[in-house]
């Protein structure tokens, strides 16, 4: 009896389990197809986002969308659990940078035969984008965008500090002197306000110093393999590179900021450097801003960037019919480029970056052009690891606590840990 | 008659059977595998080869591994002390028979109830550079320079470890709070007959009846501070640098963001190890017979 009793219990705690661990069934209450669709998104890039889902949603009444956001912190890893435990999304939105990383777990299919069901044309993207989502030969993502790294200026204190010209245009001389002389005659016109507002710290430095070591002619970081890459960072051109920024902390630039993004949109700062995203955020304010590319100040052309890509994770009993509406929906996403570039980016097709429908909108447009320039990351599957390593190498040289030679071996010494050299 | 007994004994068996049920699934089996993962090669996905103890052989020289261990380890060293004293003088102030007992008591452990983001984020608010409220402060006071709190490795420990006493010394507080209620009266009562003064029965009575709850609290802390890990991330980082990366910092982005979690298990089962030693060590030098209280 007792015995029976026992086993009741182990059954009724293992059914509450399992109870709780069910999945969902892929339908909505009305009997619509429910495809899960994680994003990353936060702040301005949000709400475009939302509106193309919901305008699909409405669009038709087959299927409905559910979008799901997770924290951007640590989103690679909730995506590469739930897939694993066959829970994960049936769309997700992915950097291109990290889909080597994803790909090599095992997680993704390649896109193109999905896409070719909706007839979605690959030839629209330009070669850097395209070769951007593939990994040994194949696409694993479809590219929605291209944001680099760009440079805002507040036009009211710029032309305070008596930095525009008559048409209002930036007197900015296209060389190393000429960008550190701008913000150094704001400082001076200005001194009660920030020169130029970035972290000391993090990934927005890090994005600076790629931009400018690949425009002094940097090799790229890893040679080309996926598991076994070797280091091929140029360590003379990132000490340069790293002096370069080095030098205008502490000068232009006050040393850890507490919110950069706040001392701009207060008012307190004439400009500002980040990704295209913030375009977005600052028209919703009445601020009177420009966003332009980072000068060309060295030799090379290059700017640092990324692509939002969509993927379509791997799940083991995904039948034709959801991924075809998994296609049609990627490829209503992409054709929504336009919408998606209120946002601040740049659409990752050649055909909506040349419709009316984008060239009408503000600074996206003018700075469009940069997207072509975009040096985007090595394929290797320690491209976010090796990210972290840089980022922090990086802060110890801007916060002074290592010369840019130390901070650089620094770097050295920890990509070759990381890539277990 | 033996026979009943033998029923006796079984009849709470049917109550327990369901939290040893989950006990074995989510304590005792991850402990298991565990140990299983720190011998693979294992990703998030997937088990891979086999590779014996070559992770505990690269622990040894992995430099970021000693790093991370000795920070930890100031940590400890820094905050199980300060924890534990102050945790005391905090009790003693609570148990004052004053109007502000009351106060007191609720002011001290009011900060443990708040949640580990909360406590980070007030803390990044307040000391930022140029705008926070304690670098205004210290000027308003005369300094004439702009601290870095949180980009400085110095500082950044000053800082951890101060969001840390406040935000988790109430706990140890109450235990103290209800160690020194528990004193007998009487003896105090014998104390004043014999004339003895406040410091000495203080030093006489108080202190060595709070002596077994102490050794609870050392130990406990001491666990504590060697898991340190949520407010960190949230506050530095690990920043500046590596400066202040705590051993379970290293072992999340060993396992979350590298996915190589036969090297982030043997790294666990190392510090695992530690705390076993320590606590082994701990509870043979208190009390008698290893007993803590």
């Amino acid at each position: 009896m007792k015995h029976v009793f026992g086993k009741f219990a182990v059954l009724a705690s293992a059914a509450l389990l399992l109870g709780a661990c069910a999945q969902t069934t892929g339908t909505t209450g009305d009997g619509r197809m429910k495809l899960d669709y994680w994003v990353f998104f936060s702040g301005g890039d949000l709400s475009y986002m939302e509106a193309i889902v919901d305008d699909y949603n409405n669009s038709q009444d087959e299927v409905y969308i559910d979008m799901i956001l997770q924290d951007w912190d640590d989103y690679y890893t909730k995506v590469v659990t739930s897939v694993a435990a066959d829970r994960g999304p049936d769309i997700a939105v992915s950097h291109a940078a990290t889909l080597p990383q994803l790909m090599n777990q095992g997680l993704l299919e390649p896109v193109e035969p999905i896409m070719a069901e909706s007839e979605f044309d690959f030839g629209l993207f330009p070669d850097n984008i395209r070769e951007a989502v593939e990994v040994e030969g194949a696409a694993y993502a479809v590219p929605i965008d291209t944001h680099p790294f760009i440079l805002y200026i507040n036009n009211d204190l710029a032309e305070e500090a008596g930095l525009l010209d008559e048409d209002g245009s930036l007197k900015l001389d296209e060389s190393p002197q000429g960008f550190k002389a701008f913000f150094q005659q704001a400082k001076e016109a200005l001194p009660d306000k920030t020169p130029l507002s970035i972290s000391t710290g993090g990934v927005d430095v890090y994005r600076w110093w790629w931009t400018v070591y690949f425009q002094m002619g940097g090799t790229p970081i890893f040679s080309d393999d996926l598991r076994e890459p070797e280091i091929t960072l140029d360590r003379e051109i990132a000490i340069e590179a790293a002096t370069y920024i080095h030098s205008f902390f502490g000068d232009v630039i006050p040393m850890h900021i507490g919110d950069f993004y706040e001392t701009f949109q207060a008012g307190n700062a004439v400009g500002l450097m980040t990704g295209v995203w913030a375009t977005g955020i600052w028209e919703g304010s009445d601020m009177n801003f420009t966003a332009v590319p980072l000068p060309q100040s060295f030799e090379v052309e290059a700017a640092q960037g990324d692509s939002h890509t969509l993927i379509i994770p791997i799940k083991e009993e995904q039948t034709a019919e959801r991924q075809q509406a998994i296609a049609e929906f990627i490829a209503y996403v992409s054709d929504r480029g336009a919408d998606w570039a209120k946002a601040g980016h740049i659409p990752a097709r050649t055909d909506v970056v040349a419709s009316p429908e984008f060239q009408q909108q503000p600074f996206r447009s003018e700075y469009a052009e940069v997207a072509s320039k975009v040096v985007f990351t090595d394929k290797t599957i320690y491209q976010n690891p090796a990210e972290t390593d840089m980022v922090r190498a990086l802060d110890e040289i801007m916060s002074n606590r290592l010369s840019p030679e130390e901070g650089i071996d620094q770097m050295l010494d920890a990509l070759r840990v990381t890539t277990r050299q | 008659m033996k026979k009943l007994t033998w029923r006796d004994d079984l009849r709470p068996v049917p109550f327990l059977i369901a939290f040893f049920v989950a006990y074995v699934l989510f304590t005792v089996y991850p402990i298991f595998k565990g140990m299983q993962m720190s011998l693979f090669n294992w990703t998030l996905i997937e088990q891979q080869d086999f590779v014996g103890l070559a992770h505990y052989a690269n622990l040894l020289k992995d430099p970021n591994f000693w790093e991370a261990f000795g920070n930890t380890t100031l940590f400890v060293v820094l905050s199980t002390p300060t924890m534990v004293i102050l945790a005391l003088v905090l009790a003693l102030m609570a148990n004052l028979n004053t109007k502000l007992k009351t106060f007191f008591r609720g002011s001290f452990f009011l900060p443990s109830i708040l949640s580990v983001s909360v406590i980070s984020f007030v803390a990044i608010f307040m000391l930022q550079p140029y705008t926070g409220v304690v670098n205004n402060i210290l000027q308003a006071f005369g300094l004439d320079k702009e601290p870095f709190w949180l980009a400085t490795p110095s500082l950044a420990w000053v800082s951890i470890i101060a969001v840390t006493l406040w935000w988790t010394v109430g706990f140890n507080m109450i235990l103290y709070l209800t160690a020194l209620q528990g004193i007998p009266d009487e003896l105090y009562e014998a104390a004043e007959v014999d004339g003895a003064t406040r410091q000495q029965m203080f030093w006489r009575i108080t202190l060595p009846q709070l002596l077994p709850i102490s050794r609870l609290i050392f130990l406990l802390q001491i666990l504590a501070s060697f898991k340190v890990f949520a407010q960190i991330l949230l506050i530095t980082d690990g920043g500046p640098g590596t400066s202040t990366r705590p051993i379970i910092l290293y072992i999340y982005e060993m396992g979350f963001e590298r996915y190589d979690l036969g090297y982030a298990a043997a790294m666990s089962y190392l510090l695992f190890m530690v705390l076993l030693v320590l606590s082994v060590i701990q509870l043979r030098l208190g009390g008698k017979e290893g007993r803590l209280l």
